[in-house]
């Protein structure tokens, strides 16, 4: 078990920036999850930790140590390809034997087999164990992967996207399955690379946001979900996602408003760090609005929006709603029975408590910086 | 190849297309329809089938010729037909068993040591080269490669004086180690090409999971990679061992009599007072065999190896 440090690390693929001054720490025992989209930079930087891609410059530090001249064999730390990379000459028990009985480890043999064993139920691959790697689907390679990960005790683990290739159902076993492992018995510190806000937000203790190799956030699932810090993290969390409206900042009786470009859109945001007059957009997260038919009292302390519905999305026991309010959309989930029967250029109305309003920069040089304190 | 599975898959090719057709038809005329043409395919098929017979047949015939050679008298020895009664003197006189007069199997013993020494040389100097090349680019490293390339298709007649004349004075002329030195101008640039495409086609991550589960590269590399590259290796010893045995300009040239191949060797039954093509026939068939053997030996992972690249993935 071990921390990670990585230092403003930096590296470059001929002329392309895979990473641009990454930092983050991660703390002993922390399952970290690094988010982004393809090309971010993501296995790049577990790469970096693993040692197999030297950074043109910053360091990596493992257990308070500068791992910069520590060879991959001996950094302790396993790694879960998310090409799997199984050896093709080897059957699945040998596998994930392979780190037990390498030069590092070198377990008796009783132990490798208790080790595999235990490891293959736990994953549901124990029936495989003889199979060889050809003979599998993707899925259950990708399971065999993983266990050559977690059969052994290692400083920390590095996962490479481990559950992407899973069917839906399988994924959300395995996912509830890694918690299990990461936060019960093993307290392993993990660095766990995703693109499924999803598995970022229900595994990790910290959530890192990254994009085209920067790191945008770094915080808890909370903190990321409640205050992003750019417009990018708000909108990489969440579906359906955030809604944006761009507009200005106005001073009224003392208060700050917002009103969109075209006017139709206006709310206070009391607590904005930005004088009236900048160019802004805020961002509305869909679950935050109320449907309101206009039965019963409107609710003290909430905006009311007036629009029309643009798209209705009826998704089981709720429906997302897409309301267009001048010329902006904004989307709205509500309870199947609030929508009854709402068609398509319906006038609606929507409920908005301004405190939950993410106000952002509006340049996309600074990936839209928070300004909502 | 390509040709030959064009056609044999056109045949099954044919009918599955057609499959969805019938539906719209009554089914009779959907069936008799699918009928006259999985006929035609069939058709097709047996055509194509005669013809690589036939091409099998021709490009046959000149190795039964040779042995048909190397059974005739010296009185048949230009005559053409294939009715004759067969002697086996020629082997006889080759092999020096009647009078004791031949050194072919000193020939071929040398042969045998040149052409084994330069594909174990070439191999284990080769391997790691072409798995450097593979995995790590420096500067100048395509062009190291074209050097090494450019051995194999610059004609030999262009270095042969100089060479003769070095081999002369630092006293290797006429040696099996010079042969095998020399040889590496032939055998080596195989080696490395080949090689380099087996490794490129291996994903670098193999390695860097051995690396994690705690593997130096160097046990990483005997461990994983080189048992994956087998069927390479053995297409590439194959080819390499083909080509320095049945080198002739580099023996001809450096070597005189210790060190001399069957290659060369078999001049010698067409100078003289007599040309005696009967003799060389029988050398010639003798001399097939360490390639054919060696080939047999290796033909599991042969196949894999000269098809690797075409039905990957």
């Amino acid at each position: 078990m071990a921390t990670i440090d990585v230092r403003s690390v930096r590296k470059k693929f001929g002329k392309l920036v895979a990473l641009d001054d990454v930092s983050f720490s991660v703390n002993d025992g922390e399952f970290f999850c690094l988010l982004g989209p393809s090309g971010a930079g993501k296995t790049t930087t577990l790469k970096s930790i693993a040692g197999l891609v030297q950074p043109d410059s910053g360091e990596v530090w493992l257990a308070g140590q500068d791992a910069g001249d520590i060879e991959p064999n001996h950094r302790n730390l396993a790694m879960c390809f998310e090409s799997y990379a199984l050896y093709p000459q080897h059957n699945v028990f040998d596998n994930m034997a392979s780190p037990l009985r390498s030069p590092v480890l070198r377990l008796p043999d009783d132990q490798v087999r208790e080790r595999v064993g235990r490891t293959a139920e736990m994953l549901g691959v124990a029936h495989l164990l003889d199979r060889g790697v050809d003979q599998l689907s993707n899925g259950q390679r990708q399971r065999v992967a993983l266990g050559r990960v977690l059969v052994r005790p290692a400083n920390a683990y590095l996962l490479d996207e481990p559950l992407s290739h899973l069917d839906a159902k399988l994924r959300t076993s395995m996912r509830a399955e890694l918690k299990r492992i990461a936060h019960g018995d093993l307290m392993t510190t993990t660095v766990y690379v995703t693109h499924d806000y999803v598995e970022a937000l229900s595994l990790a203790d910290r959530i890192g946001v990254i994009k085209e190799g920067r790191i945008l956030q770094v915080g808890t699932p909370q903190q990321v979900w409640d205050t992003p810090e750019t417009a990018f993290v708000a909108q990489a969390f969440g579906k359906p996602r955030i809604s944006f409206v761009s507009g200005g900042l106005v001073s009224d009786n003392g208060t700050i408003r917002f009103i969109s470009s075209d006017g139709a859109i206006t709310v206070p945001v009391p607590h904005v760090e930005a004088a009236a007059g900048e160019p802004v957009r805020i961002g509305i997260r869909p679950r935050d609005l109320t449907l309101y038919t206009g039965a019963g009292p409107q609710p003290a302390g909430h905006e009311r929006l007036d629009g029309v519905v643009y798209v209705l999305e009826h998704l089981g026991r709720q429906t997302e709603v897409t309301v267009r309010i001048g010329e902006s959309l904004v989307s709205v989930v509500a309870p199947r029975n609030d929508v009854g029967g709402l068609t398509v250029d319906d006038k609606v109305s929507l409920l908005l408590d301004p405190a939950r309003v993410h106000v952002f920069g509006d340049s996309d040089s600074d990936d839209g910086r928070r300004l909502s304190r | 190849m390509g040709p030959t599975t064009e056609t044999t898959t056109e045949p099954m090719a044919g009918p599955a297309t057609s499959a969805p057709a019938p539906a719209k038809q009554p089914p009779t005329s959907g069936s008799t329809a699918n009928q006259r043409k999985a006929q035609r395919g069939s058709a097709t098929g047996l055509l194509a089938n005669l013809a690589l017979v036939l091409y099998f047949a021709f490009s046959l015939l000149p190795v039964l010729f040779i042995v048909a050679l190397s059974l005739k008298t010296n009185a048949e020895q230009t005559t053409t037909y294939l009715w004759f009664t067969p002697t086996l003197e020629n082997y006889q006189t080759v092999l020096g068993l009647g009078d004791g007069g031949s050194s072919y199997v000193r020939f071929f013993l040398a042969s045998l040591a040149t052409s084994t020494g330069a594909v174990l040389v070439s191999l284990l100097i080769g391997i790691p080269a072409a798995y450097a090349a593979a995995r790590y680019r420096f500067k100048g490293s395509e062009d190291l490669m074209f050097t090494l390339l450019s051995f194999r298709f610059a004609p030999e007649l262009v270095v042969i004086i100089p060479l003769g004349v070095i081999y002369q004075q630092i006293g290797l002329y006429d040696t099996i180690f010079g042969m095998v030195w020399v040889l590496q101008l032939v055998t080596m640039p195989l080696v490395v090409w080949i090689l380099r495409s087996f490794f490129q086609d291996l994903p670098a991550e193999l390695e860097e999971a051995a690396l994690l589960d705690g593997y130096t590269r160097s046990q990483a590399f005997l461990k994983i990679v080189l048992p994956l590259v087998r069927p390479g290796i053995a297409a590439v010893c194959l080819l390499a061992f083909i080509f320095a045995w049945n080198n002739f300009i580099f023996p001809f040239t450096l070597t005189s009599g210790d060190a001399q191949t069957v290659t060369v060797s078999s001049l010698a039954f067409l100078g003289g007072n007599q040309v005696r093509f009967n003799l060389v026939a029988a050398g010639a068939v003798m001399a097939v065999l360490p390639p054919l053997v060696l080939a047999l030996c290796i033909q599991r992972y042969l196949v894999r190896g000269l098809s690797f690249g075409a039905v990957k993935g």
